[in-house]
């Protein structure tokens, strides 16, 4: 590896106060990776030429061919001033929206940050939220101005104007660090006055008050956040021509020269100061008198005459004299290149070279761990609302730890795993051919000479024998590859941040919830036995590596202070975890991801059989990518959610060639609706009263109900009451749909798990078993019955909630049946609350009770719109008769209770007529099939058993139920959280109204100029709309999906205008705007069903096939 | 007959031709293509765009109108329009290219969705998706038959997915009673027919029943036999109750 030797390395881990964790953050472009490449040129790992082209840490093959990078990969590089020599352990980290799950991941370890910044395009929407990163984790950031020759080469800026651009760049840069500053004030003067005002009011004295007004902004010192040259933390460079310039440079070389004092250089260069030449003095008010700024005469010039040489005017003279006058070799093939980039980075690189000013910037203004903040400390420490001083006193003692950051032996471990990322199994060190010695190399090279002498003397058998033993090890290194290259091995990017990790150690893993008190409680120290805490278990440090870019170099223990890789968590870390030896040590708070995962796909397989493999494969892009998430859902659909397209993109990349390695396809996930119905509108669609106009079209309905009266089994009266008798004519349901108000919906679907209980305990009561009960789950029981009939409440609910007779679909859902058949009291499904004391009649369970259940749980499953769970119905069954020859008491009784109900409701005469009819043809049936059922042993007739039978009835009963009330179709909705700045709020507002969506509200974020705007969108409508929205607003607003509740789409499908006002308004086919019918149909396209469309839209318009005759 | 020439004819083309046999005679109208099913199905409602002429021909091709008295003779009246519905809900018709590709493209889909409702990846107890049991059936080259029932045409699919994938019908999951006396030589007949017996006890202090009972999973399929034996068998004292059609996992599950 280089010049930078592992000893040197492992010598200098020892010293925390001579190493720097530093990370690279920026905009997507602006030059991350290439200043990452001097950095490491300047370490001899990549030569100088290369610098900028190679994209050395750029190791994935897409991000070379893409040009951007998607992951965070470190390097440890030295550096030396003076006697000083220092580690610097660099993360270089990518800008793109996508991937900031990894700049978290990055930020986490590091104490320090180099911000980057385009001359030219200024503060972009990445950099702010880098730089919010960074403050949210409380790291220094520094600033890089990149790209300075696009000034010079592209926007053709003199010097002056330059100067006046800088300036504003930094005052952006500035800016942003002054709103998260505020931001952070005022949050906690709101803070602060809610415990005042708690305080106030507990001592409940009146008094005058005083208030405040001054926001705590004066107070607060912000001067040592901002970015300011003279304050040493800001470097101009190009990282592309490899020059930058710090101030002390530039200061130390003029102070020689014009022998001012360097300190005073160093404050003055920047700024409205400028040179007196006559009294060879530095004067203040530069703007003011109309001379060049000190900054723009002494530094900014000289680059410019140089660009000017080298690459406007080509001036090979006036190049020579600048070379020699400023000390610089120059080769003989760089002056000769024809390209003056060539010339230019050779002159620069050694002029100024690129890794001087950023390293050193580095060393003196960004802290080591030692210096480590013990704010963040507690703020690390303490998850969740917890206070710091909340945490047990063992625990506390730790921060100790963390600020003393020591290697000594005693001191506890601690390591943070931010990430897991897959590494090919060969490409491990003690897997990799070991790196030769300068002997070997040079044996080598003597033997490859004398097989190239030999080659030349044409001496065929003599290379042969030379070359068998050295192409032995080539071959058996492929065999090797095939056993392992299969397999990915996790490795985690980790830091350490007390004490020394060793490799084999063993270690907890403190899971996110893992509570250090529970372990201090149990009195558990040893590491060795596992102990029986919550989000506890014990993994051993099977390999440690010093991260190297794209390689690895095995370490046997590393001291405090350190980013290294861990090799042989995969088993016990997913994503990210806390490592320690001290059961004391609280899991660090999660990571704050700036952006989550919304992006939605269902993935599978090119060939059905390969199912295991990519559920493999998923299961390892889980745990390698910090961002991505993989479920199963209950359709069987395997979904990746991702931050975005080019995330997704690489996921999938990733999923095809690393983890699954089969061939994969991305769809459109399946989304799923519900149905309902609704109660009849009072208005139509063009707000009209409904039943005041005649109607002039033909309506579906009567289309369908005249259908339904063909069969001479099915009977719809108007009051949507629909009577159904099975085949064999044996048994009537006479079954009405009625929609349940929304909050008992929502009650329902809230505790589907009580329901499941409740039916748990019911069908174990029917078999006459006796569970034990919580009296919690009792009590649960008993709130929620009594929140439903709060929640029933009218007179068309009364009693209802006595009579639930089930839960439909699969018997927990948000649909009730109803008992309404007189004379039938059977046990209602809250018997369980009734304990044992059952008095007066006995209720008893008719024959076939369960098919009449089962009948509602299929209809339940899938309705009739387009075969999706129904919602928030409720079917009351309010006749049920059963002809059966086993039990004619019953029957008799049932038979009655139905006369009766019939004369007593509000049956119409048509009803009246089935019932009437039904009882004949009972009359006509009944002898034979009772003959036959004796003959038989059993209810088997023509149509099947008559549990079946009534199945079916019920189950097409409660489907013509469901049809005979206006149908509605339930749509999924998300919460959608943007967070957007003012400019752009126009474009957000465009995308969430072209996608349905809709705004709840809006409001300004104190302190900054960002808006968080609130709206629900419709699942269908999602696909893309990060991807929309993003391109829309250029990146400047971030939306979150989270899935909240399901919503009744106001458009009813089988809409078809019938009044004349309808008519002028929506024409005649009136398909133009139905949401509704749009998503029905591609859901019943999509299943196979009948989609009533017309194959051909004009019969006129096709293509004439036949001859001309 | 006047005399046939290019001028006074009327060529139709894209013509679908409905035929109807009436009172001995053949009827035929001629339509557009595609548009007939459409009819049928209720989705077009206009008529001109079904019928290229109002006539009804005994011949379409030959360009021979029928009798107006052969007509009122075979459907009792002379309305043109009136016979025309009635010979086109009634009679015999060419199904054009359009209709049948997409009748079978319907079928091949519903024959998809059947078959990834009705079954299960044994291994992880999941369904399939619907769109990957169409690429399935497409690998393994199946043709829809357009004259059999989507479902008997689901159940060849699986049988033949079985060979390709890991595809398995989900199980039903029953409850049995059985009565003590009969119990143990039913159980014997039963055992061929159940995949898993999930929990069994044998009880004599049951309160309500006493006897043996036990819940297991059964293929589908042999839910009549089952149905049908205990009926038979314990003479209405046996009982048998679907505890879940379909036995799946439920919920999403994150992949960790």
């Amino acid at each position: 590896m280089g010049h930078t030797s592992l000893e040197k390395i492992i010598a200098l881990q020892r010293n925390p106060a001579n190493i720097r964790n530093l990370c690279i953050l920026a905009h997507v472009d602006h030059g991350k990776t290439t200043l990452a490449d001097c950095l490491v040129a300047s370490n001899g790992i990549i030569s100088n030429r290369l610098a900028g082209k190679l994209r050395y840490l750029d190791s994935r093959e897409d991000e070379q061919i893409r040009g951007i990078t998607m992951k965070s990969s470190a390097i440890s590089l030295l550096y030396a001033i003076g006697e000083k020599e220092y580690l610097l352990n660099l993360i270089d980290s990518p800008g793109h929206v996508d991937f900031s799950s990894e700049v978290s991941t990055a930020v986490r370890l590091c104490d320090g940050a180099i911000v980057v910044i385009d001359a030219v395009e200024g503060v972009c929407p990445q950099t702010q939220v880098v730089l919010r990163q960074a403050w949210l984790e409380n790291i220094r950031p520094v600033l890089v101005v990149n790209k300075m020759d696009r000034l010079i080469t592209e926007l053709k800026l003199t010097s002056q104007e330059a100067y006046i651009h800088l300036q504003k760049i930094l005052e952006q840069v500035n800016a942003v660090t002054g709103t998260l500053f505020t931001s952070k004030v005022l949050e906690e003067r709101a803070e602060k006055e809610k415990e005042e005002k708690e305080e106030k009011e507990s001592e409940a004295s009146g008094g005058d008050q005083v208030y405040d007004w001054s926001a705590g902004l004066e107070e607060t010192d912000d001067s040592h956040l901002y970015f300011s040259p003279d304050q040493g933390n800001v470097v101009f460079a190009s990282a592309i021509d490899g020059w930058d310039s710090g101030m002390a440079q530039f200061a130390h070389i003029y102070s020689q020269r014009m022998g001012i004092r360097a300190e005073v250089l160093l404050k003055t260069l920047w700024g409205d100061f400028y040179l007196n030449a006559k009294a060879k003095k530095i004067m203040k008010g530069a703007q003011a008198k109309g001379k060049k700024p000190l900054f723009v005469q002494l530094v900014l010039d000289n680059i410019w005459s140089l660009y000017d040489a080298v690459v406007t005017r080509r001036d090979k003279e006036k190049v020579e004299k600048m070379v020699t006058s400023l000390g610089v070799k120059l080769m003989a093939r760089d002056s000769r290149h024809s390209d003056p980039k060539v010339l230019l980075s050779a002159i620069c690189s050694q002029w100024l070279p690129v890794s001087q000013a950023v390293l050193s910037m580095v060393c003196e203004k960004l802290p080591s761990p030692l210096d480590m903040a013990a704010e963040r400390v507690e703020k690390l420490m303490s998850v969740g609302a917890r206070r710091f001083d909340s945490l047990p006193k063992e625990t506390q003692e730790l921060k100790q730890a963390f600020l003393q950051c020591s290697s000594e032996e005693n001191a506890p471990v601690i390591v943070f795993v931010s990430k897991m990322f897959a590494v090919d199994t060969k490409a491990l060190p003690q897997n990799k051919q070991r790196p030769l010695t300068q002997e070997e190399i040079a044996q080598r090279r003597e033997l490859a000479r004398q097989r190239h002498a030999d080659r030349l003397a044409a001496n065929q058998q003599a290379e042969n024998q030379d070359a068998l033993p050295v192409s032995c090890p080539a071959l058996r290194q492929p065999k090797l590859e095939e056993d392992e290259g299969t397999k990915e091995t996790f490795v985690a990017f980790a830091r350490v941040y007390s004490g020394v990790v060793k490799r084999g150690q063993r270690m907890f893993v403190l899971g996110p919830k893992f509570d250090p008190t529970q372990a201090l409680s149990m009195g558990c120290s040893a590491s060795d036995a596992l102990p029986a805490v919550p989000h506890l278990s014990c993994c051993s440090m099977e390999s440690l590596y010093l991260l190297m870019g794209r390689e690895l170099e095995g370490l046997e223990e590393v001291p405090s202070g350190n980013i290294l890789g861990i090799g042989g968590l995969e088993e016990c870390v997913l994503k990210s975890a806390t490592l320690s030896t001290s059961p004391a040590c609280p899991p660090f708070t999660p990571l704050n991801f700036e952006a989550a995962a919304i992006v939605r796909v269902a993935i599978e397989p090119k060939h059905p059989s390969e199912m295991p493999k990519l559920v493999h494969g998923m299961r390892l892009l889980n745990q390698a990518d910090p961002c991505a998430e993989v479920l199963i859902q209950e359709t069987g659909e395997h979904v990746l959610v991702t931050a975005g397209e080019v995330h997704l993109q690489r996921c999938l990349d990733d999923l095809r060639d690393r983890f699954a390695k089969i061939e994969i396809s991305a769809s459109k996930p399946i989304i799923p609706f519900r149905e309902t119905v609704v109660r009849p509108p009072k208005v139509d669609m063009v707000n009209e009263e409904v039943g005041k106009q005649q109607k002039v079209a033909i309506i579906h309905q009567v289309k369908e109900v005249s259908q339904g009266r063909l069969s001479d089994t099915l009977h719809v009266d108007s009051s949507g009451l629909v009577t159904l008798t099975t085949p064999n004519r044996l048994a009537t349901v006479a079954v009405r749909a009625i929609p349940l108000p929304q909050d008992v919906t929502r009650l329902l679907e809230d505790s589907s798990e009580l329901i499941r209980t409740l039916e748990q305990l019911n069908m174990s009561l029917r078999e006459g078993r006796r569970i034990d009960v919580s009296p919690r789950t009792l009590e649960a029981i008993t709130e929620l019955k009594s929140q439903l009939e709060s929640l029933l409440q009218g007179r068309k609910w009364r009693n209802t909630v006595e009579r639930i007779w089930a839960f439909g679909p699969r018997r927990y859902g948000p649909n009730i049946l109803l008992n309404s058949v007189e004379g039938y009291h059977r046990p209602s499904v809250w018997q369980c609350l009734v304990k044992g004391e059952r008095s007066g009649e006995a209720p008893v369970v008719r024959d076939f009770d369960n098919s009449i259940v089962s009948g509602f749980q299929l209809a339940t499953l899938s309705g009739p719109m387009c075969e999706e769970p129904l919602m928030g119905v409720c079917f009351s069954v309010e006749q049920w008769d059963i002809q059966s020859s086993s039990e004619p008491q019953h029957q008799d009784s049932v038979e009655e209770d139905s006369a009766s109900h019939e004369a007593s409701g509000d049956g119409t005469s048509t009803a009246e007529g089935t019932s009437e009819t039904s009882a004949q043809a009972e009359g006509i049936t009944a002898g034979p099939s009772q003959a036959k059922r004796r003959t038989e042993a059993g209810s088997v007739d023509c149509y099947g058993p008559v549990s079946g039978q009534l199945i079916a009835a019920m189950k097409d009963a409660c489907r013509h139920a469901f049809q005979a009330q206006p149908q509605r179709l339930m749509a999924a909705m998300y919460t959608c959280e943007i967070m957007a700045t003012a400019e752009v709020l126009g474009r957000v507002y465009g995308v969430l109204g072209k996608r349905e969506g809709r705004v709840l509200h809006e409001e300004m974020k104190e302190g900054t100029d960002m808006f968080i705007i609130k709206a629900i969108l419709p699942v269908a409508e999602s696909f893309g709309f990060a991807d929309e929205i993003r391109k829309r607003t250029s990146g400047l607003a971030s939306p979150q999906l989270v899935f909240s509740h399901w919503e009744v789409i106001s458009s009813d499908p089988y809409w078809v205008p019938t009044t004349e006002e309808e008519y002028l308004h929506f024409g005649e086919k009136a398909d133009s705007a139905n949401q509704a019918l749009k998503y029905m149909n591609a859901v019943r396209r999509r299943k196979g069903l009948y989609v009533e469309e017309k194959i051909v839209e004009h019969a006129e318009k096709q293509r004439t096939l036949s001859k001309n005759k | 007959m006047s005399i046939f020439t290019p001028t006074n004819q009327i060529r139709l083309t894209n013509v679908a031709v409905v035929r109807m046999k009436k009172g001995g005679k053949r009827f035929e109208i001629a339509c557009y293509k595609n548009k007939v099913m459409s009819w049928r199905s209720g989705a077009e409602k206009d008529l001109d765009e079904v019928l290229q002429t109002n006539s009804v021909f005994v011949n379409v091709s030959k360009g021979q109108v029928a009798k107006k008295d052969d007509l009122s003779k075979a459907f009792g009246t002379d309305d043109l329009t009136e016979i025309c519905k009635q010979i086109l809900a009634k009679g015999e018709l060419q199904v054009s290219d359009k209709e049948r590709q997409s009748q079978l493209e319907t079928m091949f889909r519903d024959i998809a969705t059947i078959v990834a409702e009705k079954c299960v990846n044994p291994e992880t107890k999941r369904p399939y998706t619907v769109s990957l049991i169409e690429r399935a059936m497409k690998d393994i080259h199946y043709s829809v038959k357009a004259n059999k029932s989507t479902k008997q045409q689901a159940l060849e699919v699986i049988r033949q997915l079985k060979e390709s994938m890991q595809i398995q019908r989900a199980h039903m999951r029953l409850r049995l009673v059985l009565p003590a006396k009969e119990g143990k030589r039913l159980k014997e007949k039963l055992k061929p027919l159940l995949k898993v017996v999930e929990s069994e006890e044998f009880d004599e202090e049951l309160e309500m029943v006493k006897g043996l009972q036990g819940v297991c999973l059964v293929d589908p399929g042999c839910f009549r036999e089952i149905d049908e034996l205990i009926r038979c068998e314990t003479k209405g004292r046996g009982s048998l109750e679907v505890l879940s059609l379909k036995d799946v996992e439920e919920g999403d599950e994150k992949l960790e």
